[in-house]
């Protein structure tokens, strides 16, 4: 190597250490300090502040509503997430086949892509104008229908509640993934396409066979994504249910927000939220490694 | 052959009538969020509930803006975005710019990019707590600076993937022809480089933005008066009260909605293909 082009790397390596200082520092101090903060709280007492090392730890092992909360986040977790992947990899293959036209492509794509930039917040409020009871459409419907005859009180039963909170969020993202999914399908190669075809694959062998294997990375990753958002759910129950009723609702980061900010226990609040961060990582791990593979 | 033909074109116009009645009640609770919005309040006391208003007004949208004041939360929403997206920009420029263009060791690269990836991944109410005693003691609470500090941080991890990858799709012969005729690495950056980002650029300042505007959860624990509150804090002020008022909820529900769809009109293409990771590179 020659002492030019040596000394412009030199060079270049100082540039980018001055223009990366900055952001990384203040990512470091909104983030890894905060973190750091966390378990510096974890291990004191909340009314003396004096250091009690693992005893928040051992209440959250032995708090049924922590247990209950963590029961109700996995089910919300897990039926919106395998919901929205089902759903939204049967549109896109679904819709892939059956529309050509560019014109009613782009409307899709359009239309699609509007409940995934409303604010989930506003998302409930939309949530709460179908299912309240008295003004809600849903009771409406269903009576017009013939189906129930009194109006149900769909969010202040705890079953139904889970099932209006599962549907926002089912609504609002099941887009992503039909998205996702959609735009990768055009990657497919038309040729082999038709010579599967040719060869007299059917629907089903096409998808398993063809369409599938293509669109299994991606699949991977958006599953990974809607994990990690569903896992964090606050804001539409905030304006749906507010946890309720009872606890049929109260997600891990609704537990957190009630524990920190309305009973202002701040250190079993950071106990709780290590137990989350470490769950995340977890998660975080293996879609590091998906998307190594995939983008890089 | 023929016949197979034929009924497959039918078999696909069926499909194609069943997306579009899919898409439009897809859109339901859209349309039924606006109508109720232009009912007067006399109207929702009727049973059936009608689909359309009967006299649609704007009078929920005046009375929620004007008379509960709102119109100062969407102030403060619009000047915390904006601001943020702004740092945003700059912040995620000055990481994806050595990144895709000065030689550095592969590793730190991949490593820097993952780390950054993984803070998407980190639930902000982990580190609500700290962040809310250290904004405390810090006599920022309940001021908007604390929001932007927060928003520019944590959207930053999602630009600097779409910036990183907007920039990788510049050839660097570019700026390095510029060079050869004598420009400083400055020059290069500003007239050249930058002007050639400039749809990627808006495209990531329109998600920014919307991200930015959607946040609830820090808006709620670090705000406690219309100083600093968000319009998200206000969306849900209103749904959270004894006596719900339809119209009103279902306006400020409307306005919530508007503004990032509007953002969309600008570079719908490109804020669809980083939206989903750059899958989509449909020219439209």
């Amino acid at each position: 190597m020659s002492l030019a082009i040596k000394g412009r790397q030199v060079a270049e390596r100082k540039l980018a250490i001055y223009l990366l200082a900055l952001p990384i520092a203040f990512l470091l101090s909104v983030t890894v300090y905060p973190l750091l903060h966390t378990i510096s709280l974890s291990v004191h007492d909340f009314r003396t502040g004096a250091f009690v090392g693992t005893q928040n730890f051992l209440r959250a092992f032995n708090d049924p509503a922590l247990v209950a909360s963590v029961r109700v986040t996995v089910i919300y977790v897990c039926v919106a997430v395998l919901s929205e992947a089902v759903l939204g990899l049967l549109a896109a293959v679904v819709i892939n086949r059956s529309v050509s036209s560019p014109l009613l492509r782009g409307l899709i794509y359009s239309v699609m892509i509007v409940p995934m930039v409303t604010p989930s917040v506003a998302a409930g409020v939309i949530a709460r104008l179908i299912y309240i009871p008295g003004y809600g459409i849903l009771n409406y419907v269903l009576r017009a229908a013939g189906i129930i005859s009194r109006d149900v009180l769909w969010l202040s039963t705890p079953s139904s509640a889970m099932f209006c909170v599962l549907s926002v969020d089912i609504w609002q993202w099941t887009p992503f993934v039909f998205l996702v999914l959609f735009a990768g399908l055009t990657a497919v190669p038309r040729d082999i396409v038709e010579a599967a075809l040719v060869d007299g694959a059917s629907g089903v062998e096409l998808f398993r066979y063809v369409e599938l294997p293509f669109l299994k990375n991606l699949l991977l990753m958006v599953v990974m994504f809607r994990f990690a958002d569903t896992f964090r759910v606050f804001d539409h129950v905030m304006a749906l249910t507010g946890g309720g009723p009872g606890s049929a609702t109260e997600f891990l980061s609704v537990y957190l927000y009630r524990i920190a900010f309305k009973f202002w226990n701040l250190n079993y609040a950071a106990a709780i939220a290590i137990f989350v961060v470490i769950v995340a990582s977890i998660l975080m791990y293996f879609l590091g490694k998906v998307l190594t593979s995939e983008v890089a | 052959m023929l016949g197979s033909r034929a009924h497959h074109a039918i078999w696909r116009h069926i499909v194609q009538v069943l997306i579009i009645a899919g898409l439009l009640g897809y859109m339901f609770p859209f349309f039924w969020m606006v109508s109720t919005s232009l009912k007067p309040k006399s109207e929702f006391y009727t049973y059936p509930p009608s689909l359309l208003p009967g006299h649609p007004s704007f009078g929920a949208f005046s009375s929620v803006l004007i008379g509960r004041g709102y119109i100062t939360l969407l102030g403060n929403s619009i000047v915390i975005c904006l601001s943020a997206v702004i740092f945003i920009l700059a912040l995620s420029l000055l990481i994806a710019y050595p990144l895709t263009r000065l030689s550095l060791p592969a590793r730190v690269k991949t490593g820097i990019l993952q780390w950054i990836l993984s803070l998407r991944f980190l639930p902000p109410i982990v580190v609500v707590v700290p962040i809310f005693a250290i904004i405390r003691t810090a006599g920022l609470y309940d001021r908007p600076v604390s929001l932007i500090f927060l928003y520019s941080a944590f959207g930053l991890p999602f630009a600097v993937w779409m910036v990183k990858g907007f920039l990788q799709e510049v050839p660097k012969e570019l700026e390095e022809a510029a060079w050869v005729d004598g420009a400083s690495r400055s020059y290069a950056f500003f007239r050249i480089l930058l002007p050639l980002l400039a749809p990627g650029i808006l495209a990531t300042a329109v998600i920014s933005f919307a991200l930015s505007w959607s946040e609830f959860l820090f808006a709620l624990i670090l705000t406690a008066t219309p100083r600093a509150q968000t319009f998200p804090v206000g969306v849900w002020g209103l749904v959270t009260q004894f006596q719900i008022i339809w119209n009103e909820m279902a306006a400020v529900g409307v306005i919530s909605v508007i503004v990032p769809v509007c953002l969309l009109l600008f570079g719908r293409r490109y804020v669809l293909s980083a939206l989903t990771f750059g899958v989509i590179r449909e020219k439209s």
